[in-house]
């Protein structure tokens, strides 16, 4: 669940990690409520989507009139089909360095790794001037933060000022159980304070709810998602949005990902991919058919079943009770395993053709979306 | 022989007293495996069906011969159990456990790798030796018995590739379902290396997916220390870039994990790479008539 950037700031002030100081605007007529004689203002559209810069969702306003007609506009431009709901409306700071400091886990690694570099700013990724330093096991020590902190050059004062700071973003990455905890750029002032001046935080999707602070906030964090893909994570339900016109619905990641591969094997197009999961019940896999239905662009409804905890009978319910509300769907069904004999007897009397061959269902799906 | 479990293995199921937990130790039983105890706190001197129920893995220990945990606990409390039968000395544990906080597997994996233990997972249907033992939830009748190892990423797709063979009838030495997590145990390599050493093991299916580079690592691997016939297959062909495709490892992030890299290493290293699933069978197939 990634943080629009002012709350990214929030985290990072609650462990004293300094940050502009800010004001967070939900309309554009807020920006009369900030005190006039603090402006000029650096106001920066609230969006998950990157990219903000260069489509123009950060603009500077010398004044209250300048920021509220600024602000109109932000208000209005979607970055990658994404509106904002608020904009952070910051001071102007002097820059005399700009550093790049992150905390995430590295698969390699396998386990936290330190990132740093001594040129922050946009385009970190390419300059190839990053450090890492890895955390084995996760049992962080500021001698880590200070490694870090040599390789990227630092000396003296700031060498100890960086590794201080690193400790606060090592206690908001671990405590807020982040994937990723990022300052970029973190920037050195003129009177050598050290300033977080964009962040970013993702907290893990499967840690959230062990972290009340978050509880009942993923809907506002997920703007950056597509209908179906947005109603799916709402109910539980894992789905990927893709282009075709084969709507597809499996159990299990791996075999899901291989029936979408088939369909392309065989000449169609997948629409998306949704596994159901493991011991899927019959209103879930209702749910999931409604969901996957729920683009216009689905002709066919692919459903690859392998019953292992799933009881194919249970799907099959959940396929008989559909067919009833939308009798016209183009349904092609393959079941197989535990409970598919059970699953057959409800097929049959629902009038609803399976097999139980993953190959012959594919190419008919395939045939049925031309 | 089979590698890491057979008729010999003595298993204990923490969170055995659970919903997942009871269905799958009465499920494991039944196809065989011994299942010597369970764990459960707070549950300690209850009886499961004939099976004994502790509190604490050390006394399931100190009562039993044990050799193996299977662990079905729920994901925010599968660090301390796991860390629990480490502790307790046992040298293979498996973790079924689905959406365990990774900060908690890197834990859980340093604590492992330390003592040296073995730990299949998280986030995985466990390991099955076809007609002797079956740790975790693969489906044990869509197996039989015999001389090709398979080493999978995933569930399903596994007991999609066993069946088929099944159906071909062709047989299992061991199925090792590693898991989907981005970090987990027992990976591809230290896979390769148990069936590659296994006198019972004659060909190597690996099925990998999109996401990290444990293939590609595996590819390198196989070039200098694998003789044994490899098949290999990956998933994710059609997965676009940035999203997780079910699995928290199954991602591509920017142009590394792709389904065409590790397809190629594999080719580099002498794989014979399946188009889909079923290609599989054909492989395997066309391999053992090689040798025959």
């Amino acid at each position: 669940m990634r943080q629009f950037e002012y709350e990214a700031k929030a985290l990072f002030r609650k462990e004293g990690i300094p940050t502009p100081q800010g004001f967070v605007i939900s309309c554009a007529e807020e920006v009369f409520s900030i005190p006039a004689k603090t402006f000029p203002k650096t106001l920066k559209t609230q969006v998950l989507s990157g990219g903000r810069g260069k489509a123009g969702g950060i603009q500077f306003a010398n004044d209250q009139e300048d920021a509220y007609q600024k602000a109109q506009d932000i208000f209005k431009l979607p970055i990658k089909g994404e509106l904002p709901t608020k904009i952070l409306v910051e001071p102007k700071v002097t820059i005399k360095k700009e550093l790049y400091v992150s905390i995430l886990i590295d698969r390699a690694y396998r386990g936290p790794i330190l990132m740093g570099s001594a040129e922050g700013g946009v385009e970190i990724e390419e300059s190839g001037s990053i450090e890492i330093v890895p955390v084995p096991g996760a049992r962080y020590s500021s001698f880590h933060a200070r490694e870090l902190g040599a390789k990227m050059g630092l000396q003296g004062k700031e060498l100890i000022k960086f590794a201080g700071l690193v400790d606060k973003l090592w206690t908001v990455w671990t405590k807020n159980d982040c994937d990723l905890a990022e300052i970029n750029p973190l920037i050195i002032d003129g009177d050598d304070n050290f300033i977080a001046l964009d962040g970013k935080v993702t907290i893990n999707e499967d840690a959230v709810g062990r972290q009340p602070q978050f509880a009942g906030q993923l809907a506002a964090h997920l703007s950056d998602l597509g209908e179906r893909e947005f109603k799916g994570k709402m109910c539980g339900l894992n789905i990927v949005e893709l282009e075709g016109n084969i709507g597809i619905l499996c159990n299990g990641a791996g075999l899901t990902m291989a029936t979408m591969d088939l369909v392309l094997h065989k000449g169609g197009k997948p629409s998306n991919f949704l596994d159901v999961g493991g011991g899927a019940n019959k209103d879930h896999v209702k749910r999931a058919l409604d969901l996957v239905s729920s683009s216009s662009d689905v002709k066919v409804l692919l459903v690859n079943i392998l019953g292992g905890i799933t009881a194919c009978d249970e799907v099959a319910a959940a396929l008989a009770y559909y067919k009833e509300i939308r009798p016209e769907a183009k349904m092609v069904v393959r079941l197989v395993g535990n409970n598919e004999a059970k699953a057959k007897e409800i097929m049959d009397k629902a009038g609803i053709p399976m097999t139980n061959i993953l190959e012959t269902a594919v190419e008919e799906a395939v045939s049925l979306a031309k | 022989m089979s590698v890491l479990i057979n008729k010999d293995t003595k298993v204990i199921v923490q969170g055995i007293t659970g919903g997942m937990g009871s269905t799958h130790a009465r499920l494991m039983r039944e196809y065989g495996t011994n299942i010597v105890a369970g764990v459960t706190p707070g549950k300690g001197g209850q009886d499961f069906d004939g099976i004994p129920v502790y509190d604490s893995v050390y006394e399931a220990c100190a009562k039993h011969e044990v050799n193996c945990s299977v662990i079905f606990v729920p994901p925010y409390f599968a660090l301390d159990a796991a860390l629990e039968a480490i502790n307790a000395g046992i040298p293979l544990i498996s973790v079924i456990t689905e959406g365990l906080p990774p900060q908690d597997a890197v834990k859980l994996h340093a604590a492992a790798d330390a003592k040296g233990t073995l730990v299949n997972g998280p986030n995985c249907p466990g390991i099955i030796t076809p007609g002797e033992c079956l740790i975790g939830i693969h489906p044990g009748s869509i197996y039989k018995p015999g001389r090709v190892g398979l080493i999978s990423r995933s569930g399903t797709l596994t007991y999609e590739i066993g069946l088929g063979l099944k159906q071909a009838d062709i047989g299992i030495s061991t199925a090792l379902g590693i898991g989907g997590d981005p970090i987990i145990g027992i990976d591809q390599i230290k896979s390769l290396e148990l069936l590659e050493a296994d006198s019972d093991t004659d060909s190597i299916i690996l099925v990998g997916e999109i996401g990290g580079t444990a293939e590609e690592e595996a590819a390198e691997y196989i070039k200098t220390n694998v003789k044994k016939p490899v098949i290999g297959y990956i998933a994710g062909v059609t997965a676009p870039p940035g999203k997780r495709m079910g699995h928290a490892g199954a991602i591509i992030s920017g142009n590394k994990g792709t389904a065409q890299s590790k397809r190629e290493a594999f080719e580099a290293a002498g794989v014979k790479v399946a188009d889909t699933p079923y290609q599989i069978i054909d492989l395997v197939k066309d391999q053992m008539a090689v040798k025959a």
